[in-house]
């Protein structure tokens, strides 16, 4: 044991930006955060909306040991309230409805009984509060010096399946708190935004004679169809310029990886094998990462774009390894741990180094799929299935942390963020 | 047939805002703090849009625009079961893919096939929608043999999204590993 603990050590301070290993360093204690309400105006379950999402952002953002405590106060009290005074951070913030009927809040914070952080925020539609409290954390954790969490602001697209072959597609935001249905009827699924912008999606419909890839663009409400294949046509990615897609089509029954060209639509077929080849992911502009069955079990392989041959297979361990994104030199892909149904713990994710040995297990229980990394890196967001609930998951890697975030209804079939 | 609902409230929130090839080794240290946390977070209250079709299994599996001859004879051609992560024919599924060519060759003739995969509960990514693909594919290469023309077949695999059954059994999930038949006109 001690010379694991010794070994671990070692290569702690060798690799110490690793993320595989990254957290073993990550020992010290957090400073504690309390959260004061001095609001003025709104219902009480509305303040207690708010409090409640601004509590989960401050647990997301791992830098404090969160009071969950509901107190309130008056903003401009020069003491934190007296059960708050052994706090090392304390948040105090005041909602206010103006005569337009616009949300407003100004937020401060307390570190013994002096501000060191205040800003307002105000938005038109109280109803989308929830985007106001991710802007806060956001800014805190600026304000804490950390690295971006710029993916809090993001948006997330998924489809949730609420009978067979029914499904809608669903925005929200990284909580599933806000939830807005963009497709309704059908069977619609696989959706994939089409740029950084989120302005945009593709997805597959099955509701045509072949499966069919739509696009759609969200401020003009406008759809169109961009290609049809018989057996399957996916979007798996989208190239951080939105220009090139990668595509799943099997015209022939036999499912590949193609390239497709947005502006001149052409395709260009990039795989050629016998069985299974899907799931492509840009890594760079010249390489992809892709799910494969050409060792008889399906796993994680890497091809250069332009070459016509060299596959290389990028994971070495797990009995089956069916989906996967890339990051840098990071693969976080999903495997198959066991073999029996009705183990509690069948499909996991884990985080490889391209640079090292080390894989690390990101999860623990239940049917752990669409690992997807935020656009720097720093989190990744996911499906978990567990005991008849379908959530979806932000693993902080840096903080080796993960937070769920359950759906009220229907099952979540895909995702996008 | 799909209602495209747009919100300004999107557009509002716009505004708002080398591979080693040593023996790898496995940390396992890392699978406790991984779920242990989980339970930090207060779940946050959801708002949902209601659905009017949240019944599992409400679903009418005739085509709308079917006649009622072209249903009769679909609900004559029989469904293809698969064994655990197969998706070859089983010899006990001979003779229904058989039967399943000699309609579509007598009385289903004038109609297009579609043949539609389906998995169990193990995933809802690409690859298992693959292996549904797969399994379309195995009994389409079955129905040429027996002299179903290839224009006349068209092929989808819906994955885990079409269950039969949706209880957690192995008699369930056996039920959903199959390929379903379909006529279009």
């Amino acid at each position: 044991m001690k010379i694991l603990i010794s070994f671990l050590i070692a290569v702690t301070i060798s690799f110490a930006s690793d993320a595989t290993i990254e957290v073993i360093k990550k020992v010290d204690s957090l400073p504690s955060l309390a959260v004061e309400d001095a609001s003025v105006s709104f219902s009480n379950k509305f303040k207690m909306k708010f409090f409640r999402s601004l509590v989960a952002d401050m647990n997301v953002i791992s830098l404090f040991n969160v009071d969950r405590s509901h107190r309130t106060v008056d903003y401009d009290a020069s003491e934190v309230v007296y059960e708050n005074k052994d706090i090392d951070y304390v948040l105090r913030y005041k909602l206010r409805k103006d005569d337009s009927g616009a949300l407003n809040i100004e937020l401060k914070i307390l570190n013994k009984n002096n501000i060191v952080f205040n800003k307002n925020y105000k938005v038109n539609n109280p109803k989308i509060y929830m985007f106001v409290s991710h802007t806060i954390a956001y800014d805190i954790n600026k304000y804490m010096g950390e690295p971006s969490v710029e993916w809090m602001k993001r948006k997330v697209i998924f489809s949730r399946v609420v009978a067979p072959k029914k499904s809608e597609l669903v925005i929200a935001d990284y909580t599933l708190t806000y939830q807005h249905v963009v497709v309704k009827g059908g069977f619609n699924i696989f959706p994939k935004w089409a740029n950084k912008a989120q302005d945009s999606f593709y997805y597959t419909s099955l509701d045509e004679k072949k499966p069919t890839l739509k696009y759609v663009n969200i401020r003009t409400a406008k759809s169109k169809i961009i290609k049809s294949s018989d057996g399957m046509m996916i979007c798996s990615d989208v190239s951080d310029n939105g220009k090139k897609l990668l595509l799943t089509m099997a015209p022939k029954g036999q499912p590949d990886i193609y390239l497709y060209d947005v502006n001149t639509r052409k395709t260009k077929r990039l795989t050629k094998y016998g069985g299974i080849d899907v799931s492509g992911q840009f890594v760079g502009k010249e390489k992809i990462v892709f799910v494969s069955d050409r060792l008889g079990h399906p796993n994680i392989f890497s091809k250069e774009i332009n070459s016509h041959g060299g596959v290389e297979q990028m994971v070495h361990y797990g009995k089956s390894n069916a989906a996967c994104s890339a990051f840098g030199e990071y693969i976080v892909y999903k495997a198959r741990e066991s073999s029996n149904a009705f183990s509690r713990n069948t499909f996991n994710l884990h985080l490889i180094s391209t640079e090292t040995d080390f894989i690390r297990r990101l999860t623990a229980v239940g049917v752990n799929e669409f690992p997807r990394f935020s656009v720097d890196g720093d989190a990744i967001i996911f499906i978990k299935n567990y005991k008849a609930q379908s959530s979806i998951g932000i693993i902080r890697l840096n903080h080796n942390k993960n937070y769920l975030f359950p759906l009220k209804y229907g099952k979540v079939q895909s995702m996008d963020w | 047939m799909n209602s495209i609902v747009i919100s300004s409230v999107v557009t509002a929130l716009l505004v708002l805002s080398g591979c080693s090839d040593k023996e790898p080794v496995v940390e396992e240290k890392q699978e406790i703090a991984a779920e242990s946390t989980v339970e930090q977070v207060t779940p946050v209250e959801t708002e949902t849009v209601p659905s009017d079709e949240a019944s599992v299994m409400s679903e009418d599996r005739r085509y709308s625009s079917a006649s009622s001859s072209m249903s009769s004879i679909e609900d004559g051609m029989e469904t293809i079961y698969f064994d655990f992560d197969k998706f070859h024919i089983r010899a006990d599924m001979q003779n229904r893919v058989t039967n399943d060519a000699s309609i579509a060759n007598g009385a289903a003739s004038k109609y297009s096939l579609k043949l539609e995969g389906n998995c169990d509960e193990w995933g809802s990514d690409e690859y298992n929608f693959a292996l549904g693909l797969r399994r379309s594919n195995t009994v389409k290469k079955s129905l040429l043999a027996e002299g179903v023309e290839a224009n006349r077949i068209t092929m989808v695999s819906y994955g885990e999204s079409n269950p039969m059954c949706t209880l957690k059994t192995e008699d369930c999930w056996a039920k959903n590993r199959r390929v379903d038949f379909k006529l279009l006109p």
